[in-house]
């Protein structure tokens, strides 16, 4: 038998185990988690409800069952429609509506509130919320909130009108196309997009970047739990945080560029010569037209109801 | 465009380098009948993908000649459309990579890209979508988007995808690599019963131990991008110099029970972690 | 930056949309053309980035959050017209599928994101990069300030389609019908927030990046180089593309305070009773633009009552069209700069690329 030299390359230290964690239990300082770890949860959380979103849209539920093209297509009217009303209150009208809607779809009402109320408090809510004040949109003031410099300051009835109007518009755009989304495979929503005016180039841009959007997002996680299984101390510094994001990125570019090259080659190899060819659609069911009039009724009413109002 | 007398494939001594920089052919020779099982052998970065995207037409040699089904075939010939969906709709090439291989949204698109692609008709391409998928035993995943599949049933979207164009030749690359054991032997017995019913195998790969019954010959690279050797599988496995030569076995050290000793070891397990974006492309793209 | 639906008008959102149409047009037969079909994985490649970019929400002082693009970076690394197709890409499934991105509000954030960042920051990226090595820093530093520089005039823009709104969109006692911020308010506020924080985020990772790949990936790098960049590719086809860009700021120059101010007139209505026609003075609406908001109101929503409010409908026609036109007049600039250098590098193509690959 030879000698073996067991670790010739391995420095001693790497053979010696490390004590690592303070015997006298967690007494250490706790970090805070800088914004690179809450984007990167929100990303993951992203992953989630977009799987999540695909379970939706296979349930047998009344928009699943509708026509792709149908539904963008009321979509659409519906959010021109939505963008053209001019008091809340017909909004307001609309909004049972859809949720009705979304029932009927087999998607979770309550859901389907979070998914909406969650985000247009947050965004919208505190980008509307100085307009009501009288220093920005001028009118009769109704909340008055005391002076400043000899200056009255309150809330006033235009602002507050205005204000309420478009976060309930923003709302209730944004619960038209989740529901839309919610309801719609992405690959079937393509497919529509593709019939009906988006040119072939970009729908096959953004189905492969769709695609591969799932396998960065993976990569981006990797890169970040490495970094993290390597780093021993408290990490929320912000430009450490930066200077990872940005060779991260690099990295990123590096490899999506490589595995790119790779995707053309598998593309050719079947092939492709630059001109995307797709399935073609099937058509228009009596259901599909059934419910793509009930949709444009409904744009109908809330255009005539809003006119009512005045 | 089909001779019976010439090869399948015919390459004639090919030298090929990524960015005129980094060799990965040289004077490469190499002839492949009609029904044949090729194993292309060699370590990391030794060329074998390079070779099996030559035979792909989807690199072109520098220097040499390589012609298939007795006719050239250079970037200029595939110019020719009906040239090019012949040889495309002819030769498959499974990746080892299936995310690259699968890149449509949904599974169904997936395998009908390629049979659209080569002019066939929606109806056609529909119904070959349907069988590919019922011989793969995953019709039940054809409105599926790619990434809800796991990673075996990623390998069988990408081989449904070739072989719905119904080639005579199929080349894979690593085609085990990281995938359970299960679907190891499924893809095995797939690949035996495809060349049972007439089709050509090229097959890329470091795992010794499934060699024997899988393949007919075997074309061992050496580390400097040559072939070092040619022959039947049970030859190339008896010669060990060869193979540790080749870097395709090692010298590894154990420690039983506090006592060391040695033994030869098939790379098997360490490389099928090693998957990945093709290696040459991470050295083409100067990360070493 | 991203323009949700419900603060813009919806005329503002078609003529916005329009306007991109002939930009989209070109921006796809270039890439087509010019680089084949090795790019399309590339472009999706960046449209995936340019998404994920955008994730990467930085917090900033007033509670909201400011994202970088990846616009510019990705112009600089696969050329502006390709980045035309990889943000418009990413803000389609950042609208389509996460919701918050505006469906109708697409063709404004595509004008923004997707036109006016990278085509300005490319053009500055080539006016103070020169003929700088591949590899020099100057590059990157030039890519960084190109960024930064285009991240602020996409931001300006949306700004600037903000700031509109309430001055063309309001009801009668003055309530605002969508943004209610002015020109005023709505400029500093979103400029604050992006020349502080988004703009030197965007402007440190496209240098970050840039820099990684001089080090790391010079391949990357060297694509808009060879022959990718449609800039590089024959004068007539280039020559051809400018055109069609020039025709679509054309058609927004022209649309633009048609779209605003007509429907602005029809949809501005009055509370009921609140309202005295003949206060308002409807006789001090030049008639060629009663013209335009009768067709509106006869084509569109008849029913509607036509009122005007009490501003004089000139001075927004003019600030419209200053508005859009010193955003074209920037955009052009960006051309000009960027033709002028492309010019003048390619006397000195040679020397260049043989310095390229060693």
């Amino acid at each position: 038998m030879t000698t073996v030299e067991v670790a010739p390359r391995t420095p001693e230290w790497l053979l010696r185990s490390e004590v690592g964690l303070c015997p006298c239990g967690c007494i250490g300082k706790r970090s805070n988690t800088g914004f690179v770890a809450k984007t990167l949860e929100s990303a993951t959380g992203l992953l989630h409800e977009a799987v999540f979103a695909e379970d939706v849209a296979h349930r047998p539920g009344m928009l699943q069952r509708t026509d792709v093209r149908v539904k963008l297509v009321v979509t659409f009217a519906l959010l021109i429609s939505v963008s053209l009303v001019r008091h809340m209150v017909a909004l307001i009208a609309m909004y049972p509506i859809v949720l009705v809607i979304a029932a009927l779809s087999k998607v979770s009402v309550s859901f389907f509130i979070k998914r909406v109320w969650l985000f247009v408090p947050i965004f919208t809510g505190i980008v509307v919320l100085p307009a009501t004040l009288n220093v920005i949109t001028a009118g009769r003031i109704v909340v008055p909130l005391g002076t400043w410099f000899g200056h009255r300051i309150g809330l006033t009835e235009q602002g507050l009108s205005s204000g309420g109007l478009i976060v309930a518009r923003v709302a209730l755009s944004i619960s038209l196309v989740v529901l839309l989304t919610l309801t719609t495979p992405w690959n079937r929503l393509l497919a529509a997009l593709r019939t009906l005016f988006v040119p072939k180039m970009f729908i096959l841009v953004l189905g492969m970047a769709y695609r591969y959007l799932f396998h960065l997002l993976g990569s981006v996680s990797d890169m970040y739990t490495a970094r993290k299984a390597r780093t021993v101390n408290r990490d929320n510094n912000t430009r450490r945080g930066r200077a990872f994001v940005a060779s991260t990125a690099g990295a990123l570019f590096g490899k999506s560029h490589a595995l790119s090259e790779e995707v053309h080659q598998a593309m050719v190899s079947r092939g492709f010569t630059g001109n995307p060819r797709a399935l073609r659609s099937s058509s228009l069911r009596r259901y599909d037209i059934g419910v793509g009039a009930a949709g444009f009724l409904l744009v109908a009413i809330t255009l005539v109801g809003d006119h009512a109002f005045g | 465009m089909h001779s019976d007398s010439a090869p399948l494939f015919a390459v004639h001594d090919v030298c090929y380098s990524y960015l005129g920089r980094f060799c990965a052919l040289d004077g490469v020779t190499l002839r492949i009948e009609h029904g044949e099982r090729v194993a292309l052998l060699g370590a990391n970065g030794c060329g074998k993908s390079t070779l099996l995207k030559l035979l792909d037409g989807l690199i072109f040699a520098d220097q040499g000649s390589f012609c298939a089904f007795g006719e050239p075939v250079t970037e200029a010939t595939l110019e020719d459309e009906q040239f090019n969906n012949g040889f495309r709709s002819r030769v498959g090439f499974v990746f080892q990579n299936s995310d690259a291989q699968v890149f449509s949204p949904s599974v169904r698109e997936e395998v009908a890209f390629g049979p659209l692609n080569i002019g066939m008709s929606t109806e056609e391409a529909n119904e070959r979508v349907d069988d590919t998928l019922r011989m793969l035993e995953i019709l039940d995943l054809a409105d599926r988007a790619p990434y809800q599949l796991s990673g075996g049933q990623k390998k069988r979207v990408a081989i449904a995808s070739v072989l719905a164009m119904n080639p005579d030749v199929l080349l894979f690359d690593e085609p085990t690599a990281a995938l359970d054991p299960r679907t190891q032997q499924w893809l095995i017995e797939l690949i035996i019963e495809l060349n049972r019913s007439g089709k050509t195998i090229v097959l890329a790969t470091h795992e010794l131990d499934t060699l024997a019954n899988l393949v007919d010959r075997c074309v061992v690279f050496a580390e400097d991008h040559t072939i070092a050797a040619i022959d039947i599988p049970e030859r190339i496995l008896d010669d060990r110099a060869l193979l540790r030569a080749t870097n395709l076995i090692h010298e590894h050290a154990h420690s039983h029970g506090g006592e060391f000793h040695e033994h030869e070891h098939d790379r098997t397990h360490h490389d099928a972690l090693q998957h990945g974006i093709g290696r040459e492309m991470r050295a083409l793209m100067g990360e070493h | 930056m991203h323009i949700p639906d419900g603060y813009l008008s919806p005329a503002t959102c078609g003529t916005l949309g329009a306007a991109m149409v002939p930009v989209w047009v070109t921006a796809g037969r270039r890439v087509k053309r010019v680089v084949k079909s090795r790019f399309v994985p590339l472009l999706a490649i960046g449209a995936a980035y340019c998404f994920l970019v955008m994730m990467f929400n930085v917090p900033i002082p007033d509670g909201t959050t400011a994202h970088a693009v990846g616009g510019v970076l990705v112009a600089v690394l696969l050329g502006p017209w390709a980045a035309v197709i990889a943000v418009t890409c990413a803000l389609a499934i950042q609208a389509l599928f996460f919701g918050d991105g505006g469906v109708l509000a697409f063709g404004a954030n595509a004008l923004n994101m997707a036109f006016i960042m990278p085509m300005v920051g490319y053009g500055v990226y080539r006016a103070i990069a020169g003929r700088a090595a591949l590899t020099a820093p100057r590059r990157a530093v030039a890519a960084g300030i190109g960024g930064y520089v285009g991240l602020n005039v996409a931001a300006l823009a949306a700004a600037t389609e903000f700031g509109l709104q309430p001055t063309l969109f309001h009801t009668g006692n003055g309530t605002p019908l969508y943004s209610p911020y002015h020109l005023g308010q709505a400029i500093p506020a979103m400029m604050l927030a992006h020349l502080l924080v988004a703009g030197v985020v965007e402007a440190v990772l496209t240098t970050g990046v840039v820099t990684y790949l001089q080090r790391a990936n010079q391949p990357l790098l060297a694509i808009n180089r060879n022959g990718a960049d449609p800039n590089n590719g024959g004068h007539r086809s280039s020559r051809f593309g400018w055109r069609w860009a020039l025709v679509g700021l054309a058609t927004m120059v022209v649309l633009t305070p048609l779209g605003l101010i007509a429907p602005g007139g029809a949809f501005g209505e009055s509370a009921p009773g609140d309202l005295d026609l003949k206060k308002y003075h409807l006789d001090a609406v030049p008639s060629g633009l009663r013209h335009y908001a009768g067709f509106w109101h006869n084509a569109m929503f008849n029913g509607y009552d036509f009122a005007n409010d009490k501003h004089p409908m000139f001075g927004y026609l003019i600030s419209a069209i200053t508005g859009v036109a010193a955003l074209a007049l920037m955009v052009v600039v960006g051309f000009v700069a960027a033709r002028a250098i492309a010019r003048y590098r390619r006397a000195g193509n040679a020397f260049d690329s043989g310095r390229l690959v060693s």
